[in-house]
């Protein structure tokens, strides 16, 4: 099996901020201390109300922070399917995923969206900050501000996050000071899982082994199971429900199930992954754990910079199985209107 | 690939909605995975062919045992891990 650092899969893997982080670590009875302050460590992000959109384009904005670190920001409360949405990317790109009117408004340029079907009515403008033809005086610069703060103006509430390598200068919460900005606190939610069954796993064997091992498939649909509360013992004849746990499976005592929700920067998650993959520097008695994130339903981007879409819905998520030995299975799961993961 | 389907609901009124699903469990398997008393919402599971069935029966549905009742389709989802996290429903405080 092919291994690219796990680490360096994660951040390719990332072009937006992602909504919820679970991990669950079997045979688990007390957090290391290490993965508590990791945890700790996530940070706070940012909700800003009624921001006109031109604010981000703005060059004061750019130079303190689109420049200097990597800034994420999602429109909250949008639907990708009905409302006008936009994202701005650690890259520096600004996306607006518009509905007709708007776009034939703005006048600005884009290109339609692949999930439109016969009639096109919805359009992804995207606009490069840091391109070098954006400079404030540029022709490119003053018609995108026109079209944003005078041709149609937009505001949106904003969730906002900034990661910077310990740079000087202002922060979201002052430079947004007069705007209604609020900083807070991702959720974090602890459970011990007692008696909980598990699927037996084997690293090389992806399909599964009968009486060995179970698949990926099997795990995935086990690990929502978990995650979701569903119960893992029912019989087949059961009128109410037939899911059971996969077999091969063991019961393992206690598990411990952490999740994290809000607006979390990859950088976070992967100073999270390297922790969960150090957890087993010392000898335990789990043979895998898993890191399952879920990025925003509403979002207009996913993996990179591929349009994301809402159909019967918005699902957009990886887990990793990280193995005892250091193996590790990696599951993308995307709907109906995206591009296939990379 | 998982050929089931996710689909949670959410039941506006009062009375056991679940026993409701037995009329359409005549026609169709449909597992209740879930059920949470206190916020009235279940997880189904049903193949994808008779999703469409299954959320229209749903949302067509509107008395139990003369009690009148309402069902609301809050994600649905060919995985099952993907109704672990529901950005739609994200409350900022």
């Amino acid at each position: 099996m092919p291994t690219p650092s796990r680490e360096g899969q994660a951040q390719s893997l990332s072009a937006e901020a992602w909504q919820q982080v679970s991990f669950l670590i079997p045979e688990c009875g007390i957090l290391p201390e290490v993965l508590k302050s990791t945890i700790a460590d996530i940070g706070e992000y940012y909700v800003v109300r009624n921001l006109p959109i031109h604010e981000l384009v703005a060059h004061e904005f750019i130079d303190a922070f689109v420049k200097k670190g990597s800034c994420y920001a999602l429109t909250y409360n949008t639907k990708i399917d009905q409302d006008n949405t936009a994202a701005l990317l650690p890259n520096g790109k600004l996306i607006l995923s518009v509905d007709k009117d708007t776009y034939e408004e703005l006048g600005l340029q884009g290109r339609p969206s692949q999930y439109s079907g016969k009639k096109i009515m919805r359009y992804i403008i995207t606009i490069d900050l840091t391109d070098s033809g954006f400079h404030p005086d540029s022709k490119k610069h003053n018609r995108v501000l026109w079209a944003l703060k005078e041709k149609k103006p937009l505001e949106f509430d904003f969730l906002l996050a900034w990661y910077n390598t310990g740079a000087e200068g202002s922060t979201l919460m002052s430079y947004f000071s007069k705007n209604q900005i609020q900083a807070l606190k991702p959720k974090i939610t602890f459970s011990m899982l007692r008696d909980l069954q598990c699927p037996v796993l084997q690293s090389n064997e992806l399909q599964g082994k009968p009486d060995e091992s179970c698949s990926t498939e099997e795990l995935f649909e086990w690990l929502g199971a978990v995650l979701s509360q569903v119960s893992l013992d029912n019989k087949s004849s059961s009128f109410v429900s037939t899911y059971c746990c996969p077999q091969p499976n063991t019961i393992v005592e206690k598990a411990f199930l952490c999740t994290i929700t809000g607006f979390i920067i990859p950088e976070k998650i992967i100073q999270l992954l390297e922790q969960l993959c150090s957890y087993f520097d010392e000898p335990k008695l789990a043979y895998w754990l898993t890191l399952t994130v879920h990025g925003f339903a509403d979002s207009p981007v996913s993996w990179r910079e591929s349009e994301h879409g809402f159909h019967k819905g918005g699902e957009n998520l990886y887990n990793f199985v990280i193995f005892r030995n250091l193996d590790y299975w990696l599951q993308m799961a995307v709907g109906t209107n995206d591009d296939c993961p990379p | 690939m998982n050929t089931d389907e996710c689909l949670p609901g959410r039941r506006e009124g009062s009375g056991v909605a679940l026993r409701a699903c037995g009329e359409v469990g005549a026609a169709l398997p449909v597992d209740v995975l879930t059920y949470e008393e206190k916020s009235l919402s279940a997880i189904l599971r049903v193949v994808s062919s008779g999703l469409v069935k299954l959320w229209s029966a749903l949302t067509l549905l509107g008395f139990y045992q003369n009690r009148r009742c309402a069902f609301r389709v809050l994600q649905t989802s060919p995985f099952l891990l993907a109704l672990s996290g529901n950005s739609r429903e994200l409350v900022l405080d």
